[in-house]
């Protein structure tokens, strides 16, 4: 086709002149790479948040003992007995239809012990709706029950690495395990959870009844968190404002105070995620913006000064036959081509910090998808056609008489 | 097969009219091989380039086989240029950077459709004039009179109805001059129309018809018997 003719006429037009082309395409090349560098970065934060949204779990809301902000200094000590058993109590019976609620109390660097073998552990102390509430079942032997709550029974379940630390070659079921200088019987092992998004083993971690470890074990009156499961997705929203206003009533907050507790939901932690990596993705994106404009205004003006040197070949081809269309099409094509070879250069520079950040920063989430090629392709071909017409319309209205002489 | 009647032409140039063509009337019969001569300034290189379609006349009537070429757009020229008119210019006016088959074969990049025997035509037509042998060179690794005949090649590749030569020896000795001459009364033998812009007696001695320009006007137009 025509079309293509005249754009392999550009091409062999860029390529006698290699070096001009080179400059050409570095500002486009610039803008690119800072372009697939803030792609990367924002979908490296979506797959971040789905990850995270996968194990926290989609339609949960976990209620937190103590104001403060999320992922800021808290306050585990001062105020974190302020959610009490009778919270958990009272949310249950508002919205037992809605949503499965338990709470639990928890502690990290226990002592446990069986054997030989020690170690420092969290420990979760849980009413038995905790599967539920977590999606977090069994895989061998039985979960902690009603009897066990009721009757403050020393059994306990094992994260998956702690029952593979233990008991390695016995079945951990009917096992004793030494919990805080308490003996407790192993009733049943969890399915493994992995690693969560922080590089936080999941299954280092056991669980007994919340009656247990409140009155057994720690001695104390009060709860660490409560999780709900909302039953339906859409449901999410309605359960945590309700939530949320039985607490304040409950704690006597009226509107200008602080809540003593902190409300987490699946969109709340997407929204901090998203947060903390704004700043760099608006600051990346405006230098991209600016690498781009730049470097489609070099383009333009190179291509504006190297006219001169083709008067006489925009001349013989209009003689030959060209059309002003044909004329403009070609030069067109030759500033696209340019910022189609700037996009390859930047791209390729582009995922080096793509590839490299989340070595060096494992916080730091990164993600190459079709968005990152989609996006290159698009913003360089955009720059290459607006900033090359004013070169191919000047090109395409030369005088065919002039240009011969 | 080319009428001209009433074609004027005015430059507007800087605020300044230059009346340059004044109504000139001219008809060219397919198969001549028209000599156009007369002093510098007279309007050879203008009327050219109006019966070229590279420029417009500023009145009259142009029609190229019967075809009223006045109205027709940019684009429309631009097809009829390629099909039917095949230029040699003073300067060869070749594409320094691809080869000189690529050259002959550049007007075909705005033929549609593109003839699937383009290659062999422009091969042909190199071996037609001598350079088979000099196909893939460069065009600034061949003589002037060798850049010439590629030219002509080049005029001829879409096999145009009209040849036109606007001093296409000014730039050659006299043995390259004799070559290229040798080369036009061939095609002139082979039936093509040719217009060749000359100033010389001994060039337009190879022509069937000698028009002559002076001050924009007709001065003279002789046929000869040949
Ligand atoms: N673009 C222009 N603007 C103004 N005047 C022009 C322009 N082009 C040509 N002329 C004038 O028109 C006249 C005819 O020019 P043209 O080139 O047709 O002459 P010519 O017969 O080909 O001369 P030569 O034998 O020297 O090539 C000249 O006086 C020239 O100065
Ligand atoms: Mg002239």
């Amino acid at each position: 086709m025509r079309i293509f003719r005249v754009s392999r006429q550009a091409g062999s037009a860029l390529w006698s002149q290699k070096g001009k082309a080179f400059l050409m395409l570095l500002g486009i090349a610039v803008g690119i790479m800072l372009l697939t560098a803030v792609v990367g970065l924002s979908q490296g934060v979506e797959k971040r948040i789905s990850e995270i949204t996968a194990l926290f779990g989609p339609r949960a809301i976990v209620i937190q003992a103590g104001g403060g902000r999320f992922g800021g200094p808290g306050d585990r000590s001062a105020s974190s007995s302020t959610l009490k058993l009778e919270d958990a109590m009272a949310i249950r019976n508002r919205l037992s239809e809605r949503a499965v609620v338990a709470a639990a109390f928890v502690t990290d660097d226990i002592p446990i012990k069986s054997g030989d073998t020690n170690a420092q552990t969290d420990v979760m102390a849980a009413d038995p709706n905790f599967p539920q509430a977590y999606d977090w079942y069994v895989a061998s032997g039985d979960p902690l029950d009603e009897d066990d709550e009721r009757a403050m029974s020393r059994v306990c379940v094992l994260g998956a690495t702690i029952a593979r630390n233990f008991f390695p070659e016995q079945d951990p079921v009917g096992q004793r395990i030494m919990i805080n200088r308490v003996w407790f019987t192993v009733k049943g092992v969890l399915t493994s959870r992995g690693t969560n998004a922080m590089g936080f083993d999941m299954d280092d971690r056991l669980w007994i009844p919340l009656s247990t470890g409140m009155r057994r074990v720690f001695h104390q009156d009060y709860i660490r968190n409560i999780r709900l499961n909302v039953r339906s997705a859409d449901d999410v929203a309605a359960v945590t404002d309700e939530a949320t206003n039985l607490l304040r009533d409950r704690h006597h907050i009226r509107t200008p105070e602080e809540d003593d507790f902190r409300l987490r939901t699946p969109d709340f932690i997407a929204q901090r995620v998203r947060s903390m990596a704004r700043t760099t993705e608006l600051v990346g994106a405006a230098l991209a913006t600016v690498a781009l404009i730049v470097g489609g205004v070099v383009l333009m003006n190179i291509l504006l000064l190297s006219l001169s040197e083709r008067i006489p070949e925009i001349g013989l081809k209009r003689a030959l036959g060209a059309s002003q269309h044909d004329i403009f099409a070609e030069f067109l094509a030759e500033s696209i081509i340019v910022s189609l070879m700037g996009m390859a250069l930047g791209v390729l520079l582009g995922l080096v910090p793509v590839f490299l950040i989340p070595k060096l920063f494992p916080l730091m989430p990164m993600a190459v998808t079709w968005r990152t090629f989609a996006y290159a392709a698009l913003f360089s071909s955009f720059v290459g056609g607006i900033f090359g017409v004013q070169p191919a319309r000047r090109a395409a209205r030369l005088d065919p008489v002039e240009a011969l002489r | 097969m080319i009428e001209l009647s009433g074609i004027e032409k005015t430059y507007h140039t800087g605020g300044v009219d230059t009346p340059v063509l004044h109504g000139i009337n001219i008809s060219i019969e397919e198969g001549e091989f028209v000599a156009l001569m007369g002093p510098s300034g007279t309007g050879k290189s203008t009327l050219m380039n109006i019966l070229g379609l590279l420029d417009r006349p500023t009145a009259g009537v142009y029609k190229l086989a019967g075809q009223d070429l006045t109205k027709l757009d940019d684009n429309k020229l631009s097809t009829i240029r390629n099909k039917r008119v095949g230029f040699v210019f003073q300067l060869f006016h070749l594409l320094p950077r691809v080869s000189v088959l690529q050259n002959v074969l550049l007007p075909f990049l705005y033929t549609d459709p593109y003839p699937t025997d383009a290659r062999d035509r422009a091969q042909s037509l190199l071996k037609g004039v001598g350079l088979q042998d000099r196909m893939y060179f460069k065009p600034n690794a061949l003589s002037g009179g060798q850049q010439q005949r590629v030219a002509i090649a080049r005029a001829l590749v879409n096999e145009p109805a009209l040849i036109l030569a606007d001093e296409p020896t000014g730039n050659l000795d006299s043995v390259a001059s004799q070559e290229i001459l040798e080369i036009f009364d061939r095609i002139h033998a082979q039936g093509r129309t040719i217009v060749m812009v000359t100033h010389e007696a001994e060039i337009a001695a190879h022509a069937s018809r000698v028009i002559t320009l002076k001050d924009g006007c007709i001065a003279s137009d002789e046929k000869r018997g040949s």
